[in-house]
């Protein structure tokens, strides 16, 4: 472990780290545009340079190695101006159009300007160098030629992460600038990382364009539900609005990345129309509102006289694979304790299968629910019944009278999707009596005995198991519309109907207990689960 | 050390002399005065009192009335939409929506943009953030209105109306540096002595019927 010494501290490296990323790691922060943890390293930008001791000129951090005995400094005069001379050099051309760039607020030009530039440009407006502006790269990207400084964060993520190399550096000098071949749009479907990474505003987003000045916007950490992969996101929104959503690192999920359909995920999220409050279908088959107390002890007395009657086997509990693990525990206790039931399942097509297996190298997987390791885990694939087409057989036959079954629509849309919402109504249409906890309206649910809405991601706390079985934690952005509430809470409603006299009353209290009594959790914490997600081991 | 007492200069004002005399002839001054101030008035001499609406005091030139958006040589608005006045304003009160300008150069335009009036505290924090000189104040101050949504001003209102020459310009503090552009229509009576369009820089007087200015 070499030791070395940086601004007067005493900081141990690891093996083969740069004097940046020991730095990043004991928190002293070097100014930089060009490194990025996750891209191979380039050192161009010059932003890094640092003072070591018996070096004649000051060298760039990124790509010095820090070696024991080296002593650094990044805060001297020389250094910082230095990095002031770099960074009049990159504003000699740049347009300065911060009232109209969406980098604005989060633009590393101008933080850096703030702390280590203020100095009065020398070059008149009409001098400089003018690129071409608004050029569409596609349906994920808006370049900006005058903006890009250069780096070449976006060329190195094409060539080293998704190996496709679209975007390249054209002519020399003043006339250096980004695009791609013939300006031909970028169709890979990791394109819109390039956004994240882009260091000033010269790629912005087609779909985030003009929607919010990022000030406003309040930033959530979460995860993409989009996929069994679980990639560690950050939700900006405001007023209860999803604006953007944009990866978060997480070294051990998606480094910085996230695909494209998962980026765009969450409109859908926001176009589905809502279920407003628990219904009921009275005598005359027609659904009527009822209060959440009259629901849950009407499903409750229901469900325990039919279980007494037909026996413990007639009730099956159906989770959907992207309901939380709070949720699924929570389920699973009162189908097996208070109801005595003996049938679990989750799966509509297989997903324990699938939840491993690739759709490409990169990122995403064939499985397009965030939870399904949790469902397994948490004991909702029992092999009973095989599945959904095993419990419809089971219903027509008459050996199943009664189910409770939550159903999340995928975010992220699939061939064969409407097949397997329509096997849901198969089921629901086949059952004597069908609770369906559900966030989304739709026409099958008409048949359900009794509809109960719940809040959808970013409308609760809550933890997924991704398919290498990692726990993580999404936060929440808003609140559920109308009187929907998170699906922990109906079961922990539930629970305390039928006679349980504990009632969890936050996502907290749920998450303890389910750490206690479930043996894979026992070791992950809250902190972890927030940050880069735990492995759930047995 | 011991800091001397501070010495100010009073002026010794003696209790007021009186008479006889003087007491009588007190009442007959005052109706002089009065008197004189009466024939003053009748003779239009001085005029304390003005007939509002149609006479107006003027305001000064740093007034901060009701917001003016300026425009650009063609007449469309100035603004760019970067939302520093709506960041500013401490009354919350700016909405506006953008839209992609069809020059690359522009880039962003208002495709709404909105000034709820009777939210707006007329801080003038909005014209001190613009980067622009797109948002201007001016001295109007009359904002009634039968109905709330009348005192939510769109683009056209504060653009474009009519009745701004009877006001004229207020607080704009950059007013020798830019060039941006008025673009309203006068109303009909005043079209043929006002210019329809004119730069912030003319010195332009814009208020014709203002008759009293108690600092002349
Ligand atoms: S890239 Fe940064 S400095 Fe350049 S115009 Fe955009 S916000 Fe301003
Ligand atoms: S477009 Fe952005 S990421 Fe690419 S080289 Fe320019 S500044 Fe760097
Ligand atoms: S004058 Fe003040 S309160 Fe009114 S719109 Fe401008 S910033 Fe807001
Ligand atoms: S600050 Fe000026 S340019 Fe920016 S949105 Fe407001 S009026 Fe428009």
């Amino acid at each position: 472990m070499p030791k070395f010494t940086l601004n007067d501290q005493e900081i141990e490296a690891k093996p083969g780290q740069t004097i940046i990323q020991a730095a990043i790691d004991h928190g002293i922060s070097i100014p930089h545009y060009c490194y990025h943890p996750d891209l191979p390293i380039d050192g161009n930008c010059r932003m890094c340079l640092v003072e070591v001791e018996k070096m004649p000129k000051l060298t760039p951090a990124c790509t010095t190695l820090a070696s024991e005995g080296m002593i650094a400094r990044s805060n001297n005069d020389r250094v910082k101006e230095a990095v002031r001379g770099v960074l009049e050099f990159l504003l000699i051309n740049h347009p300065v159009d911060c009232p109209v760039c969406d980098q604005a607020g989060e633009c590393r030009l101008q933080d850096y300007y703030m702390v280590y530039g203020l100095h009065t440009s020398e070059i008149p407006l009409d001098m400089k160098v003018r690129k071409r502006k608004v050029v569409d790269l596609g349906e994920m990207v808006v370049l900006d030629q005058e903006r890009c400084i250069l780096c070449s964060r976006c060329v190195r993520f094409f060539d080293h992460v998704t190996g496709t190399g679209e975007m390249q550096f054209f002519g020399r000098g003043d006339h250096n600038s980004i695009g791609t071949f013939e300006d031909r749009p970028l169709t890979n479907p990791y394109s819109g990382n390039v956004v994240d990474i882009c260091p000033v505003g010269a790629l912005t987003s087609r779909d985030f364009r003009f929607k919010a000045r990022v000030w406003f916007l309040h930033s959530t950490d979460s995860i993409c539900v989009g996929c069994s992969t679980g990639c560690s996101t950050r939700v900006d929104h405001r007023d209860g609005t999803i604006f953007r959503m944009i990866a978060r690192r997480n070294p051990e999920v998606n480094k910085s990345w996230m695909c494209d359909e998962g980026r765009l995920s969450f409109h859908r999220l926001q176009q589905w129309e809502r279920i407003a409050r628990p219904m009921r279908k009275s005598v005359d088959g027609m659904q009527a509102p009822i209060t959440w107390e009259e629901a849950f002890i009407s499903v409750d007395s229901n469900l325990k006289e039919i279980a007494s009657k037909h026996g413990r086997e007639s009730v099956l509990g159906f989770a959907s694979a992207s309901a939380t693990n709070e949720a699924l525990f929570l389920f699973n206790r009162y189908m097996s304790e208070k109801i005595g039931a003996t049938h679990f399942e989750f799966r509509l097509d297989g997903e324990d299968r699938t939840v491993t297996e690739k759709e490409d190298e990169i990122l995403r997987r064939l499985d397009k629910n965030p939870n399904t390791t949790g469902a397994i885990k948490l004991g909702f694939a029992n092999e009973h019944l095989g599945g959904i087409r095993g419990a419809i057989e089971a219903a027509r036959s008459g050996k199943l009278k009664a189910a409770v079954i939550i159903y999340f629509k995928p975010l992220i849309a699939r061939a064969g999707d409407d097949e397997k919402e329509a096997l849901i109504a198969d089921l629901v249409n086949a059952l004597e009596y069908s609770v369906v906890i559900a966030p989304y309206k739709a026409n099958w649910q008409k048949a359900a005995s009794v509809l109960l809405p719940v809040a959808a991601w970013t409308e609760e706390e809550g933890t997924y198991t991704n398919y290498q079985g990692r726990v993580q934690f999404a936060g929440q952005a808003m609140l559920a519309e109308g009187d929907a509430m998170p699906a922990w809470e109906v079961f922990a409603g539930l629970l305390y109907a039928s006679g349980e006299s504990r009632l969890w009353l936050s996502f907290d209290e749920v998450f303890q207990s389910m750490k206690e009594s479930v043996t894979i959790f026992h070791n992950i914490t809250l902190e972890q689960a927030r940050r880069e997600g735990a492995l759930a081991t047995e | 050390m011991k800091r001397p007492a501070i010495t100010i200069n009073v002026s010794d004002i003696a209790e007021r002399e009186t008479s006889f005399a003087k007491e009588m002839f007190a009442p007959l001054a005052g109706m002089g005065l009065t008197f004189t101030r009466m024939m003053q008035n009748v003779s239009g001499k001085i005029r304390p009192t003005i007939s509002y609406p149609e006479e107006r005091r003027s305001y000064s030139e740093r007034y901060r009335g009701a917001h003016i958006l300026t425009a650009r040589e063609d007449g469309s608005p100035r603004c760019v939409a970067c939302y520093m006045c709506a960041t500013a304003c401490p009354a919350d009160c700016i909405y506006i929506e953008p839209g992609e300008h069809p020059d690359p150069h522009i880039e962003k335009y208002p495709t709404r943009f909105e000034i709820d009036m009777l939210r707006c505290v007329f801080c003038g924090f909005c014209v001190d953030a613009c980067p622009e000189e797109a948002i201007i104040m001016s001295r109007e101050t009359e904002i009634c209105a039968f109905s709330r949504d009348e005192t939510i001003w769109g683009i056209e209102r504060l653009m474009r109306r009519p009745e701004l020459a009877e006001f004229g310009l207020g607080y704009r503090p950059n007013a020798e540096l830019v060039d941006s552009r008025l673009a309203f229509v006068p109303k009909e009576k005043l079209i043929m002595s006002m210019p329809n369009s004119i730069t912030l820089k003319e010195k332009a007087e814009m208020i014709p019927h203002v008759t009293f200015d108690p600092r002349k």
